[in-house]
């Protein structure tokens, strides 16, 4: 099995050095890469981290933090992950969202020193927006705490509170050194007060869940060749049979599944995550269209409620922004703030704003030209959406009702 | 992810990049990962690729590597772009100039000159995150500016399948005497593949062509193919896709180890990249 993990967390509580951990006992790291990282610790005077396996430029290393997300590879004797490390400081947050985005599961780092920061909430928030709803907690550094089970039971506590309050059901904490790589691969036995499981068994234990949706194609493209219409795209959700009665939106054409290809063959069915090119009958089909089954059609809408969080200076109520939804490009609205969020507390600071700033969370009512959208909800894949402002993606949000 | 994955992904890519751009191009070097590529664009495209592939030449490539490419453009018929910078090597730039001028004037500047001529704004690159460090904090739309710089700093939000397609102005650092030429977008669609998986990839598409530098004669196999005077082979046995696919399961040494340009010293390929470099 696949599984996307993204490790978050506030600054400096050791998400790099985890990860570096996890692909050093997992032996994912060629040989070489290690006497390259002990060359660099010693050219820069330091003590060999393992963070520096995934820092890898030199501003990173300069600075000793995480500037820009990274995912790396590596296997257990179940698995393949795909872990994907993210920055902890607040002016990174576009990062941290471009690495959290594909995750499957996140693992919480917090540190037994400091226990609950600024980013640790933040992060929670993100999480939840994201629709990530398993969340995995490591304590680090229990050897700065001298693997102490109180201070363990103290900075748990506080972490529960605060995934409670995000609306988290996590039952597993884990007390670990990422340095020393207690509880990460192997059991301390130093912390034989901890009975529960390491990080690695907690993520070989992951179930995935994969709910039947209802069938979604986005379109892509329209390719001719040999004299035949070929719609380019991928299937979002469900399922699609060749023959099926199927309906663009928000085009309005409706037809018959005549072929489903892939260079040089025919295909009888096409599942989510396919690309593939379908022919039907006639009729007008475009570029940002979607369709679906006619019995179980997408509907276009010219307005929904979205929450957003603003990764640019300001955002105002009227503005006009372009708003991107599969592969749908269409020209919104900011019709109405109704909550503006702190995306640190999840708290609500304001009702009805004429202006939000960046980092600021909001609901929002988007007034757009029709384009399909679905509740986050029910189908993900075409419930989330990015904001466009002067060519640059300044935004990105979830489809609420 | 699996084979399938893999390709559904590059797949989609390939085709948001052709969607969106104007005047695309695809860059191959003859090696595993940009043939993948070119294949992958066949695919998506359903037979014939609709854009240039451009050959970046140094003029030091392998005879193997030469061949490889007239072979291969005359039986998918695309349309090949040789990329030469003439006054470069007339000027007698070479690997004795030392490597990240050699790297810069006869690969980046090349490449500079033909964006500049033929005006493409978006270059599909076969690179991916697990080759190097600095490859894996790449975006898979990554734009570069008029000087052909990668702004590292301050990369664009990229959620979910949702890219930055515009190439923005960044004008703002610029100074005066920099040549500049049209901002271009870098895509990147096999960035999420690792080696073992383009191998493994070949192995079951069975009509992915390779180059025979890549199969062991006498001890020694190129693992990763560049310029001769700065690519060296491995130690292996491996003469058949299957015993590389077998070897790469196994192995501790990094792919790009035979490739000198990465080592001379610390952060030479975030120079060389941040200069523009593929």
């Amino acid at each position: 099995m696949n599984v996307n993990v993204v490790l978050v967390g506030h600054v400096d509580h050791g998400k790099s050095t985890l990860i570096g951990r996890l692909l050093y006992d997992s032996e994912s790291l060629m040989g070489e890469r290690v006497e390259e990282i002990q060359k660099l610790a010693e050219e820069y005077k330091r003590k060999f981290e393992f963070a520096y396996f995934l820092d890898s430029f030199e501003d990173e290393l300069k600075e000793e933090r995480t500037i820009d997300t990274v995912s790396l590879m590596f296997k257990s004797k179940k698995n393949y992950y795909t872990i994907t490390d993210v920055p902890g400081h607040k002016e990174f947050i576009k990062n941290m969202l471009t690495g959290a985005s594909h995750a499957d599961v996140a693992v919480l780092v917090v540190s037994a020193e400091e226990g609950v920061q600024e980013q640790t909430r933040r992060h929670m928030f993100l999480l939840k927006m994201l629709g990530i709803r398993q969340v995995f907690v490591v304590v680090n550094k229990m050897d700065a705490v001298g693997y102490k089970s109180e201070q363990f039971e103290t900075v748990k506590s506080q972490i529960g509170m605060l995934l409670n309050s995000f609306g988290f059901k996590t039952e597993v904490f884990i007390p670990i050194s990422a340095m020393d790589g207690d509880n990460v691969y192997r059991k301390c036995e130093v912390m034989d007060w901890y009975k529960g499981p390491t990080l690695i068994e907690t993520l070989d234990g992951v179930k995935l869940s994969s709910d039947e949706k209802p069938l979604r194609f986005v379109v892509q493209d329209i390719y001719s060749v040999d004299s035949e219409r070929i719609i380019a795209g991928r299937v979002e959700s469900g399922r699609l049979q060749k023959g099926a009665e199927v309906i663009f939106e928000p085009s309005g054409t409706k037809g018959e599944i005549e072929r489903i290809i892939v260079f040089d063959a025919d295909l009888e069915e096409a599942e989510a995550g396919d690309s593939i090119g379908v022919v039907i009958t006639a009729g007008d089909v475009k570029r940002g269209d979607v369709f679906g089954l006619l019995k179980r059609p997408p509907k276009p809408v010219n307005e929904f409620l979205g929450e957003a969080v603003l990764l640019d200076k300001s955002m105002r109520k009227g503005e006009t922004l372009e708003l991107r939804c599969g592969t749908a490009k269409v020209a919104c609205k900011i019709k109405e703030i109704k909550e503006k969020i702190n995306s640190e507390t999840g708290q609500v600071i304001g009702e009805r704003p004429e202006e939000i700033y960046e980092h600021d969370a909001a609901t929002i009512v988007f007034a757009t030209e029709p384009v399909v959208v679905e509740k986050f909800a029910d189908i993900p894949e075409l419930g989330r959406f990015v904001l466009v402002k002067a060519d640059k993606n300044i935004g990105a949000g979830v489809v609420l009702n | 992810m699996g084979l399938k994955e893999l390709e559904n992904k590059s797949i989609y890519i390939i085709r948001e990049a052709y969607a969106e751009f104007d005047n695309p191009a695809i860059l191959w070097s003859m090696g595993k990962d940009s043939t993948t590529a070119l294949w992958l664009c066949r695919k998506a495209f359903f037979g014939d690729i609709p854009f240039p592939v451009i050959h970046i030449d140094t003029g030091y490539k392998f005879k193997q590597m030469y061949e490889f490419r007239d072979r291969i453009a005359s039986e998918w018929g695309f349309d090949l772009v040789i990329a030469k910078n003439e006054d470069a090597i007339k000027a007698g730039v070479g690997p004795k100039s030392g490597k990240l001028e050699c790297c810069t004037k006869l690969k980046t500047e090349a490449l500079m000159q033909y964006i500049d001529k033929r005006g493409f704004d978006a270059l599909f690159l076969a690179i991916r995150r697990d080759e190097h460090g600095i490859r894996a904090k790449e975006r898979v739309f990554s734009p570069r500016d008029e000087a052909f710089r990668w702004n590292y700093r301050d990369q664009p939000l990229e959620m979910w399948d949702q890219y930055q397609t515009q190439t923005q102005t960044q004008t703002q650092t610029q100074s005066q005497s920099e040549e500049t030429v049209q901002n271009h977008t870098r895509v990147h669609p096999i960035l999420h593949w690792r080696e073992l998986d383009v191998w493994e990839y070949i192995k079951r598409e069975k009509i992915i062509p390779v180059n025979s530098m890549y199969f062991a004669s006498n001890g020694k196999r190129y693992r990763s193919l560049g310029c001769e005077p700065c690519t060296s082979p491995i130690d292996s046995n491996a003469n058949t896709i299957d015993a590389i696919v077998k070897e790469l399961r196994t192995t501790k040494v990094a792919e790009r180890s035979g490739r000198a340009q990465d080592k001379e010293k610390a952060f030479m390929m975030q120079k060389l990249r941040a200069l523009g470099y593929m």
